[in-house]
């Protein structure tokens, strides 16, 4: 039987870095896997989507191109082609995880794990043949899966987001049940290709986990640059199958559709895993519990990522992997990161780091606001992307910086300036201090942060009371 | 013309009272009867009801200013009734009482404890000694006298977030000026901080010395959480109730030397007993049957219920006693007057009423004071033993533990008991081992004694 010290079970966005690290820190290192490498992240997840995001930002770029001064013909997505090349992009980065775990002398174990005790596990490849791992250490890497409701029929045409991505053509009608983030980018992905898009959020408001300001600047552009319906507070009562379509009721409604995306949330992936035979704790949701170091209830075991249910993000799950691999090989990492930026890739981007708006006067504190509009930014004017802004929200008392949200063009790159300074506690006064190159779409943080204290440079002066 | 709202004297000893909380607001309506403020005395809080009828017009104390008893505290009248400008007397003098008036008035400072309470707490009710042999009254707890800093020196200290009081001053008569800060800057390796700016902002608001803080960031870097941390941990003023527990309890245990004495009781015998009364539909409790064992005890016992200060005894005629009773934060006495005149159903009685009044919080100070002899039960707290602290102006306490079932041996035989054990402190100036042992095993033998429970509960 093979022992190693650290067994990784899992090679998405948390699991392999995670292995990589216990490598380079000199541990005999596995990394089981049963799919491809990358996980749901790199092969049906964040950058698919984004590839394909890509193409569709193109084609509304293009769709604008005449205001830039710019003639084009005729705009003609094909679909397939962009598929085509999400498969080579997924297929190239695939090769490069194997290569890195490769030269870092992570020996991969091709199979499903399942735990036998705390100390060893049994690996099962595609093939129905069988291998015995006996572990020092494991660190429980292995994701999420979409939930689907039972309720719904089963059907080709009902898909979630992996199935979704998957398809060679986009339905012409296409109906998403659940106005998250991931039901959000890909029915601005359809629509912008030219699929008629409706949503359907149970909650109030999509996106719920913005500030009402940056949801209400997304979902206008969506609906009326995008067209895209969006049903709020409504629930999805039932679907059917007729023919080739899909009949749902909504709220008294019937809303007909060629295909049903269900992106209702995810769940802990640990079909198999049997993680109770090593002593490991999970909640009544399933996920698996851990501390802040990701420690689980049993000794020598951790587990990361989505399926610790802390935050159901790729980086996240990366960053805690790194702690948990520093922790299984004798090492005293500092406890997981707090600050998260999170990104979505709709139309147009949003992002956010730390506290919204709206959670820190839930917690009691006093906050104070400053918001700054790229409408007033000469560098989106020249670019023409003058739709969103950014804002910070700060502590009224210690102008400690303690969140912030940008929407509009790069707002997904902008945000990790924002999140370097809300980790490194920064005030609102020491980042209007900061310079910043002008012109840039940059610049918005520093005017923002000046308009904490009602001095944004760009804007008009604050109404005297 | 309104009518004046005075401070009530809730207690003969009180002087000063403090109101908590107001109730109404100027302006609000006011009904006879309806509670206008709560009070607190160094002993209980108490609600204060209105004699009037109209709208409260003005409040002149407002909430958590110490004023003497009989204090105007505000007014209730007619709307638009014209209010006095100048209360009239006795004007509210917070906390300007004179010597013999600290009695009982809470002392001036946190910790300080009141003088003339720690001169004389043997004989409560004896006049107050002669002002020349009362220990002088501790300074006020005025603030430091500020020190000498120039404005540009505080300026920069406070930029720094350090406290300026810790800093040597080279100017005359020791004045600390700019220089002295950036020494000291240097001295004490500021330079090498790693702060965030956020901490930094936070220090400064909050006056932390940043100085004091450690680091619990990358590297040391101090950060929000160690400032909120260093905040947290700042000494906060203890509730008016754990500050007079403290004082009582310090004095009392630095003062009286105290001596212990424990027994194990066999309580099957009782504990059958009550089960049986409690089957009749008489519920007494094992505390009301320690307490009426105690009472008899302590009429045979009289040095138990007397008072010494090392110099002279002083006998009570009568026994006052009193229940500790543990409330959210703090305890209270409550204490039952002429106890031995009472039979078991009236001791039970008496001693349930205050006990229910103490947990309301609606003791009177009169309820508080006078106590000879004092239970401390904490049977319910499944404890194996404890010992209690004697409070002032008493001779013994009595600290009554959990009954639990242990191997005893009766009749050359090992059998299972319910057993429970009981320590008497005593005030050694006073009573010796032998009178405490007497004490402590004449309250074990009446709590043995089948009969005397059998008789008393059927009667």
């Amino acid at each position: 039987m093979d022992e190693f010290d650290v067994v990784v079970i899992g090679g998405g966005p948390g699991g392999y870095p995670a292995a990589i690290a216990a490598a380079r820190r000199g541990a005999k290192t596995a990394l089981i896997e049963g799919g491809p490498l990358g996980g749901t992240c790199l092969n049906w997840g964040c950058i698919p989507t984004k590839t394909l995001i890509a193409g569709a930002e193109l084609v509304e770029q293009i769709r604008h191109a005449e205001a830039m001064g710019v003639r084009v013909g005729e705009v003609k997505p094909d679909y397939a082609a962009m598929v085509a090349r999400k498969d080579r992009v997924v297929g190239e980065l695939n090769k490069g995880v194997a290569t890195l775990l490769k030269s870092n002398g992570v020996e991969v174990v091709q199979g499903w794990a399942s735990f036998e005790s705390r100390r060893q596990l049994r690996v099962k490849a595609a093939d129905g043949a069988e291998r015995r791992v006996r572990a020092a250490k494991t660190i429980i890497a292995t994701g999420s899966a979409s939930i689907v409701p039972k309720m719904l029929p089963k059907s080709p045409r009902v898909l979630e987001s992996q199935g979704f991505l998957a398809q060679r053509e986009l339905p012409r009608r296409l109906l998403v049940m659940g106005g998250g983030y991931i039901g959000c980018e890909l029915a601005c992905l359809a629509a912008a290709l030219g699929s008629e898009v409706t949503i359907v959020e149970l909650l109030d408001d999509i996106l719920l986990l913005l500030d009402p300001d940056a949801r209400k600047e997304v979902r206008r552009y969506m609906e009326s640059e995008l067209k895209i319906r969006v049903l709020t507070g409504r629930a999805l009562e039932s679907a059917v199958e007729k023919g080739t379509e899909i009949e749902a009721k909504v709220g008294g409604e019937t809303v007909v559709a060629d295909g049903l995306l269900v992106a209702v949330g995810r769940r802990p992936f640990t079909e198999g895993l049997r993680p109770e035979r090593a002593g490991v704790e999970m909640d009544e949701r399933g996920f698996i519990r851990v501390d802040d170091r990701n420690r689980t209830s049993a000794a020598n075991i951790y587990a990361i990522g989505d399926v610790n249910g802390i935050l159901q993000l790729a980086h996240a799950a990366t960053s805690q992997g790194l702690v948990a691999a520093e922790d299984a090989t004798g090492g005293r990492p500092a406890p997981n990161e707090t600050v998260i930026p999170g990104v979505i890739f709709t139309m147009p981007e949003v992002a956010v780091a730390g506290l919204t708006e709206e959670a820190a006067r839930k917690a009691g504190r006093a906050v104070k606001v400053g918001r700054f509009p790229f409408a007033a930014l000469g560098k989106a004017k020249a670019a023409g992307r003058t739709g969103g802004f950014v804002k910070w929200i700060a502590d009224a008392e210690t102008d400690q910086l303690l969140g912030a949200q940008a929407v509009g063009a790069h707002a997904t790159e902008l945000i990790a300036e924002a999140a370097m300074a809300v980790r490194a506690e920064l005030t609102a006064v020491e980042v209007g201090r900061t310079v910043h190159a002008h012109p840039t779409f940059a610049e918005a943080w520093m005017e923002a942060a000046h308009a904490v204290h009602g001095g944004a440079i760009h804007l008009p002066p604050p109404r005297k009371r | 013309m309104a009518n004046a709202l005075a401070m009530p004297k809730p207690g003969q000893f009180t002087e000063e009272c403090t109101i908590v909380k107001w109730r109404k607001k100027e302006g609000d309506p006011v009904a006879k009867g309806e509670i206008l403020f709560e009070i607190e005395t160094d002993k209980s809080n108490m609600e204060v009801e209105s004699f009037f009828e109209g709208v409260l017009l003005k409040i002149v104390v407002p909430e958590g200013v110490p004023v003497p008893v009989q204090s105007v505290v505000g007014y209730v009248g007619q709307p638009g009734e014209k209010v006095p400008d100048a209360p009239p007397s006795p004007p509210p003098k917070p906390k300007a009482a004179p010597a013999p008036e600290t009695r009982t008035a809470p002392s001036p400072t946190p910790v300080a404890p009141a003088p003339a309470r720690a001169a004389a707490p043997a004989f409560p009710g004896a006049p107050p000694p002669p002002a020349a042999l009362a220990p002088p009254p501790p300074p006020a707890a005025a603030p430091p006298a500020p020190r000498a800093i120039s404005p540009r020196a505080r300026r920069l200290a406070r930029e720094m977030a350090i406290d300026p009081a810790k800093i040597e001053g080279s100017g005359p008569n020791g004045r600390v000026v700019e220089k002295d800060v950036r020494d000291y800057l240097a001295a004490r390796g500021y330079d090498r901080l790693r702060v965030t700016p956020a901490a930094l902002e936070l220090a400064r608001r909050e006056g932390v010395d940043i100085l004091d803080v450690n680091g619990s960031g990358a590297e040391g870097r101090i950060t929000v959480e160690d400032i909120r941390n260093a905040v947290a941990e700042r000494p906060q003023p203890m509730s008016r109730m754990r500050q007079v527990i403290a004082e009582r309890l310090t004095h009392s245990f630095t003062t009286t030397p105290h001596f212990f004495v424990t027994v194990a009781v066999d309580m099957t015998d009782l504990t059958e007993v009550r089960r049986e009364a409690k089957a009749r539909g008489a519920p007494y409790t094992v505390t009301d049957c320690i307490a009426y064992a105690v009472v008899r005890a302590l009429t045979e016992f009289p040095a138990f219920n007397s008072v010494s200060d090392g110099r002279a005894v002083r006998r009570r005629t009568s026994v006052n006693l009193g229940l500790a009773v543990s409330l959210e934060n703090g305890l209270v006495v409550p204490v039952v007057r002429r106890a031995q005149d009472l039979s078991f159903a009236e001791l039970r009685a008496a001693s349930v009423a205050l006990v229910a009044k103490a947990r309301e919080g609606k003791l009177t100070p009169d309820e508080m004071t006078g106590g000879t002899f004092t239970i401390s039960n904490m049977g319910m707290l499944d404890v194996e033993n404890f010992t209690a602290i004697i409070n002032p102006g008493e001779s013994g306490i009595l600290a009554v533990s959990s009954t639990l079932p242990r191997p005893w041996v009766r009749d050359g035989r090992i059998v299972v008991r319910q057993i429970m054990k009981m320590t008497v402190s005593a005030d050694h100036r006073l009573i010796d081992g032998a009178t405490a042992a007497g004490f402590v095993n004449a309250i074990r033998k009446r709590l043995e004694d089948r009969t005397l429970w059998t008789n008393l509960m059927w009667s």
